[in-house]
């Protein structure tokens, strides 16, 4: 039953990571530039994903008991309500007839309609787990070296996202409400002219 | 300000990478914290959905 565990949260943690890549996939093959609510869910996903992550990390050192798994997934679940908030909030922004919404629509839905549902399904992942899953006993992980190079590409897309809106935002507080340029180019002198 | 956000996340992970649980605790919240008003402070447009 452990290793199914150890699966369950090298699963979670990778999910995330892969529906972050498919949002850097739209920034950068697609063109599009995130808008500050875009980031924000970005933000609350990676913590979602270190919920999960925060488990394996604890399981390299010591016995994980059920304790460690509800503060983790509990972690996981309150980043979910917090993005689950944004998103919906951005989805209301987009809601009325006519309103072609924010970017191309992926499968049919937007981007921020797709986060609500990665989102909601954190939540009930993370519920499920605690409720049928969490073990009796302390108990050592398995997929000890899967799990260390799941924790480094949490860790490489959260850098990779902090130089992403570095060069988006620049050297100013926050992020226009509709980013058209990378401001950083601008603001270091590197934007050529036209 | 987001590009600071990422870097806490990225030290919260460090924290939990090394084991300081509650130093990743307070870094985690710390995390939400920050979203969170950044969030408000983004969320400024009256929402279109009065009927």
């Amino acid at each position: 039953m452990n290793l199914v565990r150890a699966i369950i949260a090298n699963f979670c943690t990778l999910a995330v990571c892969g529906v972050l890549l498919g949002a850097f996939g739209a920034q950068f093959i697609g063109g599009e530039l995130p808008c500050p609510l875009c980031i924000l869910q970005r933000m609350a996903m990676l913590l979602c994903a270190a919920g999960p992550a925060w488990l394996l990390a604890t399981a390299l050192r010591r016995e994980v008991d059920a304790t460690d798994y509800a503060r983790c997934y509990g972690a996981s679940a309150l980043a979910a309500v917090l993005g689950a908030g944004i998103s919906a909030r951005q989805v209301l922004l987009h809601i009325a007839p006519g309103d072609p919404g924010y970017g191309a629509p992926v499968l049919g839905m937007h981007l921020y309609t797709w986060a609500l549902v990665v989102f909601m399904t954190v939540i009930a992942v993370a519920a499920a787990h605690l409720m049928l899953l969490a073990p009796a006993h302390p108990e050592r992980l398995p997929l000890r070296a899967f799990s260390r190079a799941t924790f480094a590409i949490l860790a490489l897309i959260t850098l990779a996202n902090a130089a992403a809106v570095f060069a988006e935002e620049g050297f100013h507080a926050v992020l226009p409400d509709n980013p058209v340029e990378y401001r950083l180019l601008d603001d270091l002198g590197l934007k050529r002219s036209s | 300000m987001d590009t600071l956000i990422f870097l806490l996340i990225l030290a919260t992970l460090a924290a939990m990478w090394r084991g300081k649980q509650r130093l990743a605790v307070a870094l985690f919240l710390a995390s939400m914290l920050a979203v969170g008003l950044l969030f408000r402070h983004h969320a400024t447009d009256a929402l279109a959905i009065s009927l």
